[in-house]
């Protein structure tokens, strides 16, 4: 589902829920869709991976609903990760923001899934 | 043998006896008077005078009835009275005066023998009756003596001349009548008509060879028979019967009589026949004799003649009629040619003229129930000082005028000489009109108008001319009825096409690229097309173009036109590439529009960040796209179906390069199709006439409407749709307006505007990431604010690129957390930020240096 720039595709694999996010992510998109990731998270399950991988843009507002979704999680101890392959726009920000030390960024959803599961 | 005698008829004859009788009677009576002999026997004399008196009575009163014969008798009975007299009165000498008179009166009315035997009569009875009375007397014996031997010498030589006469003359007669009976019988065998005669009972008694030849029965089987029963049809015979009755009872010979009358032959058949009858007596018996001629011939000219009368009446009647009708059919014609009521009118006016051959002719419509408007002009010059124009606002009342009571009487009026006041427009009130012809264009019941014709003298309206009109006024009423109610449809479909249709000052203005549209209805009125354009501003700062056709006209057409651009929207909105938009569109007009509608769409999407354009074709013509100074070129390649043609077509996107300063020119077929001229013909001229065009869209709309479209109009609808992709600059500088929905476009245009100063992908995406944050907080600082617009300016300086974002609301100062991290960013991904507040307002200058080095392309 599309909102505004923002696509936005929740997946559940087994205990683990995978949000595909795509398009553009700035202020006009981030806040309602961090709403919507958050809640399509059940307290049961182990965690979420938000993947990135063909996000196009992401600006501080982007990088803000994520440590929005940390925050969340680990109130519930629940694993957040975070797909961004290096070398795309979307890595760099993270990188800049130092967004690792709130969660780890995996180069591919499989693998961040695995994690979690 | 004729002589005095006949002179007088039997009436005068009869009378006369009648006198002779009463002049006895009063003789008679008159001997009694005097003194007289007691030998006179009184009573029997009374009788006899009373007998005698009776007679003359009777022959007086049957005097017009008398026959010869009866008078012979009368006579005699006279004569025998007398006797018997004197007789009773012993014979006096004043009665054989009687027996002079009666002599005379037989000698003067009767032929000389009949005389003669009168006196022979006289003599004997008088004779008788001297015997009687005195045998002895002298006076008898005288008488006796001379007397006898007198009278019968008298009477033998009489009666010997008689005979010898008569057997001489009845021979000659005989044969006088065998000859003339014989050449009668001849002359009516000889004549050409049958000769038939009839006895008082109707029985045939002569039937001649032409009567033998015409019916078939010889005069033997005829004459005998009643005619009514051998000749006269069955159906007849009673009126036959009356007539001969009326004829025989006719006291006296009447005029011939002349029938016409149908007859039997003896096979049979019938004859139309002509009786020529009259009445005749022979020998006192009443006979009807008459000719009769077949008239079959004579019937049959007739018939013919009158057949040829009436078939040259018919021709003659026909040729008018077909005048009459080929008259009409012309101006039927000219109502069902067009669909616009003013071509209507104006044809109609034209042909009326011309089939009338009349000198001005005007329609006037009836507005409402109350007036009626001139609608159509005369085709007669107005006065000098008039406005052919202001013939046209002419109105009357119905009710006024010549006009407005033929619009009352719902009647055809024609007049002659009509008075100024009955002529509703000053350039027929300016012509010498000698007469007008007024129809009321009647349609479902009601008034829609009236025709009116008039005409200059020496050329008078016939009622033939009235009745061609009357007859064409239906059809033409309700052509003009059907034309006005299309042309309410028309305006409705007209306002809702315009309320599609984003008019040209309304297009979105999108920084970095220009638009222009023009829509320009056809010149015929022939109905609101079904062509349409829409400009739909994409989330990333492009724009999304459409130009279609949705085939039909009228309300249909608009209203499908509605549909195709909302759904346009929707889908565009949503993100879907231009493939799966059409194909939406196709699904909706597949299965909601009705059958047979379909639609050519193209759908162009040029994102002007990435220099790109993509585009579905769905039947429509290719757009043409102008690269610099380049001729311009068709976008042709993956045309495709027009939408609603098939269930599933397949559309595929198609994308090509768009230069910065190129521009898009896309189009209806109105623009380049001419009557008799080829498709490829018009686009070799719209692509000639593009080459030569201004650059600015809106010059270049206009200069292609001025260049292709005729003056007068197309003959169709045109839309043209034109975008300029603006030329890079080493400076630039947009508004935008403070809200989220702003970034992307602003991303969009420094896209652009650094793929073309010469950044690398991911020099670019770091500047327009520091940038977003920028103007991130500019729409932040804007705050409850509303819509205070950021200005995004930026600057070429060799390799360096500097951008500044400008607005007017409060710095604030970046707090810990979630947006200290936009400066944090900014500044990572920039060389240097500045941020300057002042109390206007806030600008952030952000500098970077290409690695690439590039400078502009």
């Amino acid at each position: 589902m599309k909102n505004g720039l923002v696509g936005l595709d929740i997946e559940e694999r087994g205990e683990v829920v995978v949000a595909h996010v795509t398009g553009e992510l700035d202020i006009a998109g981030a806040p309602h869709t961090g709403e919507r990731i958050a809640e399509a998270v059940p307290t049961s399950a182990r965690g979420l991976v938000v993947d990135m991988s063909t996000l196009e843009f992401i600006d501080s507002s982007g990088v803000a609903m994520l440590f929005g979704l940390v925050r969340r999680l680990s109130s519930r101890r629940q694993e957040l990760r975070v797909v961004a392959p290096r070398g795309r726009p979307v890595a760099r920000v993270l990188e800049i923001v130092e967004f690792e030390r709130a969660a780890p960024i995996r180069a591919d959803v499989e693998a961040a899934v695995a994690e979690i599961a | 043998m004729k002589g005095l005698p006949e002179l007088f008829d039997v009436r005068v004859q009869a009378r006369s006896l009648a006198y002779l009788f009463l002049a006895g009677s009063a003789l008679g009576l008159l001997t009694l008077a005097f003194p007289h002999s007691d030998l006179i026997k009184d009573r029997q004399l009374i009788i006899l005078a009373a007998v005698a008196s009776a007679m003359a009575v009777a022959i007086w009163v049957w005097a017009d009835r008398m026959r010869t014969w009866q008078l012979h008798a009368a006579l005699a009975t006279g004569t025998v009275i007398l006797s018997l007299a004197n007789y009773f009165v012993e014979a006096t000498v004043l009665y054989p005066l009687l027996y002079t008179w009666t002599a005379l009166f037989a000698f003067y009315f009767f032929r000389l023998d009949v005389a003669l035997a009168h006196v022979a009569l006289i003599a004997v009875c008088y004779a008788i009756v001297l015997i009687a009375v005195e045998p002895s007397s002298p006076v008898v014996l005288w008488l006796l003596a001379v007397g006898t031997p007198l009278v019968a010498g008298l009477l033998i030589s009489r009666l010997l001349a008689r005979i010898g006469a008569g057997v001489q003359d009845s021979e000659r007669r005989a044969r006088a009548l065998q000859e003339s009976e014989a050449r009668t019988r001849l002359v009516l065998d000889g004549a050409p008509d049958a000769f038939i005669s009839l006895d008082g009972d109707g029985v045939i008694t002569s039937w001649n060879t032409a009567a033998e030849r015409l019916f078939g029965w010889t005069a033997a089987e005829a004459v005998g028979v009643p005619m009514r029963s051998l000749i006269t049809p069955p159906e007849f015979r009673e009126r036959h019967d009356e007539r001969r009755r009326a004829l025989i009872e006719t006291p006296r010979v009447v005029a011939t009589q002349r029938y016409d009358v149908e007859l039997l032959r003896r096979d049979g058949s019938r004859f139309p026949a002509e009786a020529t009858v009259s009445k005749i007596e022979i020998k006192g018996e009443p006979f009807i004799s008459g000719f009769v001629r077949d008239v079959t011939e004579r019937v049959r000219r007739q018939q013919e003649r009158e057949a040829l009368l009436r078939e040259q009446a018919a021709r003659a009647e026909a040729e008018r009629v077909n005048e009459l009708i080929s008259g009409m059919q012309l101006l039927v014609d000219a109502a069902l040619a067009h669909r616009t009521l003013k071509a209507i009118l104006d044809d109609l006016i034209l042909k009326v003229r011309g089939v009338l051959d009349a000198d001005a002719a005007t329609i006037l419509l009836a507005e409402d129930d109350e007036r009626l408007t001139v609608a159509a002009p005369s085709g007669a010059q107005p006065p000098e000082g008039e406005d052919a124009a202001a013939e046209q606002a002419a109105s009357i009342p119905i009710g006024e005028g010549f006009a407005g009571r033929v619009a009352s009487a719902r009647e055809a009026m024609l007049a002659h000489d009509p008075a100024p006041e009955d002529l509703p427009t000053p350039a027929l009130r300016a012509l010498d009109i000698d007469s007008l012809i007024g129809v009321p264009l009647l349609a479902e019941n009601r008034v829609t108008g009236v025709l009116v014709v008039a005409s200059v003298a020496p050329r008078r309206f016939s009622p033939e001319d009235l009745a061609l009109l009357r007859l064409a006024a239906d059809r033409v009423a309700l052509a003009i009825l059907h034309a006005r109610v299309y042309q309410r449809e028309h305006k409705i479909a007209e306002t809702l096409q315009r309320s599609l249709l984003t008019e040209p000052e309304d297009l979105p203005k999108m920084p970095g690229l220009e638009v222009a549209a023009r829509y320009e209805p056809a010149a015929a009125e022939e109905g609101v097309g079904g062509d349409w354009y829409d400009v739909i501003p994409t989330a990333s700062g492009g724009v999304g173009l459409v130009m279609g056709d949705v085939a039909g006209k009228g309300l249909a057409a608009a209203s499908m036109v509605g549909r195709l651009r909302n759904a346009l929207r929707a889908y565009a909105l949503e993100g879907h590439v231009p493939a799966r938009v059409v194909e939406q569109l196709n699904r909706l007009v597949w299965t909601e529009a009705p059958d047979s509608q379909m639609a050519t769409l193209l759908y162009m999407v040029v994102e002007p960040g990435e220099s790109r354009i993509d585009w579905v074709n769905a039947g429509h013509l290719a757009p043409l796209l102008v690269n610099g100074s380049d001729p311009p070129e068709f976008l042709e390649g993956n045309g495709s179906v027009p939408l609603g043609v098939l269930p599933f077509p397949s559309y595929e996107t198609v994308s090509a390069t768009m230069e910065p300063g190129s521009s898009l020119v896309l189009y209806t077929d109105g623009l380049i199709e001419r009557p008799g001229e080829h498709l490829d013909d018009g686009l070799a001229e719209l692509a000639a006439r593009v080459r030569e065009a201004p650059d600015d869209p809106e010059q270049l709309c206009e200069y292609l409407l001025k260049t292709l479209v005729p003056s007068g109009g197309a003959s169709d609808d045109v839309a043209i749709l034109t975008l300029r992709n603006l030329p890079f600059v080493e400076h630039f500088s947009f508004e935008f307006t403070s809200e989220p929905e702003a970034l992307s476009k602003m991303r969009s245009i420094l896209r652009r505007w650094l793929h073309h100063a010469g950044a690398s992908d991911r020099e670019l995406a770091e500047i327009v990431t520091a940038c977003g944050e920028a103007a991130t907080n500019a729409i932040e600082h804007a705050g409850a604010a509303g819509r205070v617009p950021f200005e995004v300016s930026g600057r070429l300086r060799g390799a360096d690129v500097e951008i500044t974002i400008s607005d007017e609301g409060r710095w604030r100062p970046p707090r810990e957390g979630d947006q200290g991290r936009g400066l944090a960013l900014m500044r990572a991904l920039m060389d240097t930020v500045e941020v300057s507040p002042s109390p206007q307002g806030t600008a952030v200058r952000l500098r970077r240096a290409l690695e690439s080095n590039g400078g502009v392309e």
